[in-house]
């Protein structure tokens, strides 16, 4: 500890040569350590860490077991599907693609939002809210962070459910069978 | 203290200490002894702030992202046993997988739900940090790792959808290289670019080799060693954000 932290920790009185520190109740001694908030990671942080992983592998388990993966007719060169579709993630891309000439929706915003998001910290660079979540200071940092993830969303919904043939829009009840 | 007999017995033996080096950790000495006597713990440190384990804060994001990478790695590599990336073999080599290997179709399910798993939650791992503002000083850079991951993982994804060899894989790829064919200059960039990720100018045998080599070894790789440095960088940037201290 340097001796600032322990200034602040252990303030020191004019009028005395002693000082109690403190009483705590611990296994070992605690020597020139003050209240720090922390535990020790064994058994505290690993076991939670299994514990989880044993959830994930066990959920992606259940719906292994339940689902499978899709696999179409083998790949046909002259039998274009109608629409043919990216993978979900991508349908956003796509979304925007069907917009404008491909290279701005496809190519030139996906990478103007890479470089802003790398930006983000460079920007936004007060230290006031760190560490609680959505909090009050950042109104205006999670509300345009939001949008952003509203708007990504929104275009893989919009591609993924309500476009048919010919990248047409219809409401998923209407939507014409494929081929 | 008094001891559990069951696991005095356990750990008080030459084979455990050969093993662990040091006693069953119940005391502060011995449980650090465990992280830092460790190859795959010590990346850890001996002690965390309270705040990071609590399942509120981070919601396990980040470490299901990990946990899913590593699922995958391992069924992948799985895979590779049965799949052969040639246009003869790949789509019926996916159709054994489903009808004569043992559990094929599980390996290929636990793959491929995977995947689609690890895209979603690298994406709430970052609406999470930036919801708790994790990516400040001194964390910008690590943030700026954050991003160029959720890229490869998406370029993961993407590599790997094509190995099937479906109607899906085929047609998904083949809008992905038109994409890739409107860099302007069109005729110059443009082409170029979708010449060198296809190996020529249609969806065939040399897309199909070059997605698969990017799937298996280049694309792992990178993110692989990513994931090391965002570790490192969380340890050395103080360990996870937390509020400021009264
Ligand atoms: C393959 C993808 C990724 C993996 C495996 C990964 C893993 C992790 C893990 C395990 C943590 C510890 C805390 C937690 O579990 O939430 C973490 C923290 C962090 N991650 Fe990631 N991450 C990935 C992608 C990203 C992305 C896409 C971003 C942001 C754009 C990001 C930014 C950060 C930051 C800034 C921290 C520190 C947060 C804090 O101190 O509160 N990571 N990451």
């Amino acid at each position: 500890m340097d001796k600032k932290e322990e200034l602040v920790i252990f303030p020191k009185s004019p009028n005395k040569t002693y000082g109690l520190m403190e009483l705590t109740k611990t296994k070992s001694f605690q020597v020139e350590s003050g209240p720090d908030n922390t535990v020790s990671s064994w058994p505290h942080l690993f076991f939670r860490e299994l514990l989880l992983f044993m959830g994930v592998f066990i959920a992606l388990m259940i719906i292994s077991l339940l689902f499978n993966a899709p696999l179409e007719e083998q790949a046909n060169p002259s039998n274009t599907p109608n629409p043919a579709k990216a993978p979900w993630y991508f349908l956003g891309l796509q979304e925007m693609l069907s917009w404008t000439h491909p290279f701005w929706g496809g190519i030139f915003i996906p990478t103007v939002v890479a470089i802003i998001l790398i930006l983000v910290p460079y920007f936004d660079r007060s230290q006031k809210g760190v560490g609680i979540w959505f909090a009050p200071e950042r109104k205006l940092a999670n509300l345009l962070f939001t949008i952003f993830v509203v708007l990504a969303v929104g275009l893989i919904v919009v591609g993924e459910f309500l476009r048919g043939p010919n990248w047409q829009l219809f409401w998923p009840w209407n939507m014409p069978s494929p081929h | 203290m008094k001891k559990n007999r069951l696991l005095d017995l356990l750990t008080n033996n030459r084979f455990y200490k050969s093993v662990f080096r040091h006693d069953y950790p119940d005391n502060d000495i011995s449980r650090s002894e465990v992280v830092t006597g460790n190859l795959l713990l010590h990346i850890q440190s001996v002690k965390v702030h309270k705040n990071t384990i609590r399942t509120g804060y981070t919601l396990g994001l980040g470490l299901i992202s990990f946990y899913l990478f590593v699922i995958l790695t391992i069924t992948g590599i799985l895979l590779m046993f049965y799949y052969i990336p040639s246009l003869e073999r790949a789509y019926n080599d996916m159709k054994d997988l489903e009808f004569a290997v043992s559990y094929g179709i599980i390996l290929r399910n636990l793959h491929r739900w995977g995947a689609h798993g690890m895209v979603a939650f690298v994406f709430l791992h970052m609406c999470r940090v930036f919801y708790t503002g994790g990516y400040k000083q001194p964390r910008e850079f690590n943030w700026g790792i954050g991003v160029v991951l959720l890229i490869i993982t998406l370029f993961l994804s993407l590599t790997g959808y094509l190995l099937p060899w479906d109607q899906l894989a085929f047609w998904a790829i083949t809008i992905v290289a038109k994409l890739i064919g409107t860099v302007p200059p069109e005729s110059i960039l443009g082409a170029n670019l979708s010449q060198l990720v296809l190996g020529g100018t249609i969806v065939g045998q040399n897309a199909l080799i070059r997605f698969y080599v990017m799937h298996v070894v280049v694309l792992p790789l990178v993110a692989a060693v990513l994931i090391g440095v965002h570790f490192w960088r969380i340890r050395k940037d103080g360990g996870l954000s937390r509020p400021a201290e009264e």
